[in-house]
C-alpha cells in the first residue's frame, strides 16, 4: 500500500468535494426557504460565469472588479426570478416549483448556447498550475483556492442564519403561514434566498469554470452538487461541506480501485451510488432536519 | 357625530362580511362583529363554523388560502383594511394567533420571538419585549433555548401567544387556544390574556369552542353558525341562555337532548 499515494487521493479528493459543497451550498439556501431542490442552480452558476467573463472580456473590466459586479448582477437576478415565476406558483404543489425551476434551468441554457455558442472559454484566473508540494503530496493550487472560498462561504452563512433576517428566513422555511400571520414577508425572504443562491454561484461558477472552462458542461455541476445536498440533508450547510468532503474522498480514492477493475467510468457509478443509497437509506442525509413528532 | 363616537369606541368594526373561498365556496355570509376599544369580546360556535375564516379576513391571511373577501368591510382604528396586505395589518396592530399553535418548530422560543421583530424595531426594544413575555410566560423562560418542536403543547400555546405580543399589537386575535390543553393550562393562558388585556390595554378577539372557559374573561360575546351570526350579547346573558347552556356549556348528554339540540340548531340555521 502506498500511503504517500492514498493520502494524495484523499486529499485532492476533499478539496474537489469543497468545490462540490461550493456548489451545493446555493441548493441548500433555496431548500431552506422554498423546501424545493433548485434543479436550476447548475444553469445560474454557467450564467455566474458568463457574466463574470462578459464583464471581463467583452466590457474590459479586471477580475477582482467583474467578479463582484457580477454577484450584484447575479443577486438581481434571483431576485428576479422570485418575483415573476415563483411569486405565482406560491401554495401550488412543491412538484409544481420543482418543475417551474425545471424548466427555467433549460431556458438558462438556451440563453447562454445563443449568446455565446458553444465553443468554451477560458476564465484565466491567474491561479498558477505550477504543483504544490505538501510533504511528497502534490495539491493543486485552484482546488486548494476554491476550497477556501467554499470554507469562507460556509462560516458567513453560519453567521448569516444567527441574525435576524437569517432567523426569520428560517422562520420562513419552517411555516409560512405563521410567518405571515406574525408580518414577516414571505415572497421577499424567498426572493431573497434565491438572490443568495446566485451570488454562490457566481463563486461556483468562477471557481469551476477555472478548473474545466466555461461553456454548457457548466450546467452539469448540478449532478454532483445535488448528490452532495442530499447526502448531507439539502437544509444543512454545515450538510453540505461535510458531505462535499465525503463524496470528494470516497469518489477519488474509489475510483482509483475500481477503475482498474471495471475499466473506467467508475466515478459516476460511486456518486450514482451514494445519491441512490443515501434516499433509500438515509433520507434526510446526515444533517437534515427530522419533522418533529407530535406527542 | 353618532357614528363617529362608535368609531372611537370600537377597535376594530367588520359590517356585513361575506368570504369566498376558490371563488365559489361561501364560507360566512355577512358576518358583523365589533370590538371595543380594550375590550375582551369571544367568537363561539361549534366546527366549520365560519370562526377561522371570520379571524382570517381580519388578519388578511384569506389570500394565503385562496380565499377573498366578497362583500362588506372591516375597519380598523377607523381605517379601512378590507384589501390591505396581510403584513400592513400586523404593521398597523393586528396580529392573528392561528389555529393550532404553529410555532417555528426548528428555532428555539427565542428565535421565535426574534423572528416576529417588526421590520426596524431595535435590539433593545426588542430585549424588553422579550423580558416582558418572559416575564408573562415563565416558563417559556426556562426553556427558551430549547428546540421549539419539543416544547408542551402548552408551552407551544404561550410561545404562539408571545410572538405575536412582540409584533406590539393593539389587537389581539387568538384562534382555539384552549385546544387539545388541560384545564389547568387553560386556566393559566386565559389568566395571562386577562392580565394583558387589563395592564396594556390590548384588545382581545377570542375564538373559542371551549365556550365555559372563554364566556369567563370576556365582556360580550358572538355565536356563529353556519357562517352567520345568530346570537350576540354580553357574557353574563349568553351564559344565561338557555340554548347557550345546553349546546356550549356541557348541558344534558342524554340522547334526548341530542334531539333536541339537532331541532334548535335547525332553528338558527333558518
Ligand atoms: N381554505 C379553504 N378552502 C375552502 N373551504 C374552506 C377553507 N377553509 C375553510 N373552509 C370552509 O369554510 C367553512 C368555515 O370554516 P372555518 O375554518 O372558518 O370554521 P371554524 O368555525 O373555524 O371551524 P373549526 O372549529 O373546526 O376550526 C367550512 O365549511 C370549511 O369547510
Ligand atoms: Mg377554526
Amino acid at each position: 500500500m502506498d500511503w504517500v499515494f492514498l493520502s494524495e487521493l484523499a486529499i485532492n479528493g476533499a478539496l474537489t468535494g469543497l468545490l462540490y459543497s461550493l456548489f451545493a451550498i446555493g441548493l441548500v439556501l433555496i431548500y431552506k426557504a422554498s423546501s424545493v431542490p433548485n434543479l436550476a442552480q447548475g444553469g445560474l452558476t454557467m450564467v455566474g460565469a458568463y457574466v463574470v467573463l462578459a464583464l471581463a472580456r467583452d466590457v474590459g473590466l479586471p477580475l477582482w472588479l467583474a467578479i463582484p459586479l457580477a454577484a450584484v448582477v447575479m443577486f438581481g437576478l434571483g431576485f428576479g426570478i422570485e418575483r415573476v415565476a415563483l411569486r405565482r406558483l406560491a401554495g401550488r404543489p412543491v412538484v409544481m416549483i420543482l418543475m417551474l425551476t425545471l424548466g427555467l434551468d433549460i431556458f438558462l441554457r438556451g440563453t447562454t448556447l445563443a449568446i455565446w455558442g458553444g465553443t468554451s472559454r477560458s476564465m484565466e484566473l491567474g491561479v498558477s498550475y505550477d504543483p504544490l508540494f505538501l510533504g511528497d503530496i502534490f495539491i493543486s493550487r485552484i482546488h486548494l483556492v476554491g476550497a477556501g472560498v467554499a470554507l469562507v462561504l460556509f462560516v458567513a452563512f453560519m453567521l448569516f442564519f444567527r441574525t435576524r433576517t437569517g432567523i426569520k428566513l428560517r422562520a420562513i422555511a419552517d411555516d409560512y403561514m405563521a410567518s405571515w400571520s406574525v408580518g414577516i414577508s414571505v415572497e421577499r425572504g424567498v426572493g431573497f434566498s434565491w438572490a443568495l443562491a446566485s451570488v454562490v454561484a457566481v463563486a461556483a461558477g468562477v471557481i469551476w469554470g477555472e478548473i474545466q472552462g466555461v461553456d454548457q458542461a457548466l450546467s452539469l455541476l448540478l449532478l454532483k452538487g445535488l448528490t452532495v445536498a442530499v447526502l448531507g440533508g439539502l437544509d444543512s450547510i454545515l450538510g453540505a461541506v461535510i458531505a462535499g468532503i465525503i463524496l470528494g474522498v470516497v469518489e477519488n480514492v474509489g475510483a482509483d480501485f475500481l477503475d482498474p477493475l471495471v475499466g473506467g467510468g467508475s466515478r459516476e457509478l460511486i456518486v450514482a451510488a451514494v445519491l441512490i443509497l443515501t434516499v433509500m437509506i438515509r433520507p434526510h442525509g446526515l444533517f437534515g432536519r427530522h419533522d418533529i413528532e407530535r406527542v | 357625530m353618532q357614528e363617529k363616537k362608535v368609531e372611537a369606541q370600537n377597535i376594530l368594526s367588520m359590517n356585513s362580511v361575506e368570504v369566498l373561498y376558490d371563488n365559489v365556496m361561501l364560507a360566512i355570509k355577512g358576518v358583523s362583529v365589533q370590538v371595543p376599544t380594550g375590550g375582551m369580546i369571544a367568537l363561539l360556535g361549534s366546527n366549520g363554523a365560519g370562526k377561522s375564516t371570520t379571524l382570517k379576513a381580519i388578519s388578511g391571511l384569506l389570500k394565503a388560502e385562496r380565499g377573498r373577501i366578497s362583500r362588506g368591510e372591516i375597519t380598523f382604528q377607523g381605517a379601512d383594511i378590507t384589501e390591505a396586505l396581510a403584513q400592513k395589518r400586523v404593521e398597523m396592530g393586528i396580529c392573528h394567533v392561528i389555529e393550532g399553535r404553529r410555532v417555528f418548530e426548528h428555532l428555539t422560543p427565542d428565535e421565535n420571538l426574534t423572528a416576529a421583530a417588526p421590520h426596524g424595531m431595535s435590539r433593545s426594544t426588542l430585549n424588553a419585549e422579550k423580558d416582558k413575555i418572559y416575564g408573562y410566560f415563565p416558563r417559556l423562560a426556562e426553556r427558551k433555548n430549547s428546540q421549539a418542536g419539543y416544547l408542551s403543547g402548552g408551552e407551544q400555546q404561550m410561545l404562539a401567544i408571545g410572538r405575536a405580543l412582540v409584533t406590539q399589537p393593539k389587537l389581539l386575535m387568538l384562534d382555539e387556544p384552549s385546544l387539545g390543553l388541560a384545564p389547568f393550562l387553560v386556566e393559566e393562558i386565559f389568566g395571562i390574556l386577562q392580565k394583558i388585556n387589563k395592564d396594556e390595554g390590548l384588545s382581545v378577539l377570542l375564538v373559542e369552542q371551549n365556550a365555559l372557559a372563554a364566556l369567563e374573561i370576556v365582556s360580550q360575546g358572538y355565536l356563529i353558525e353556519n357562517g352567520r351570526v345568530v346570537m350576540h350579547g354580553t357574557a353574563e346573558a349568553l351564559k344565561s341562555n338557555s340554548d347557550i347552556q345546553e349546546f356550549y356549556l356541557g348541558g344534558g348528554e342524554t340522547d334526548f337532548h341530542n334531539v333536541k339540540h339537532y331541532s334548535r340548531r335547525k332553528r338558527w340555521l333558518s
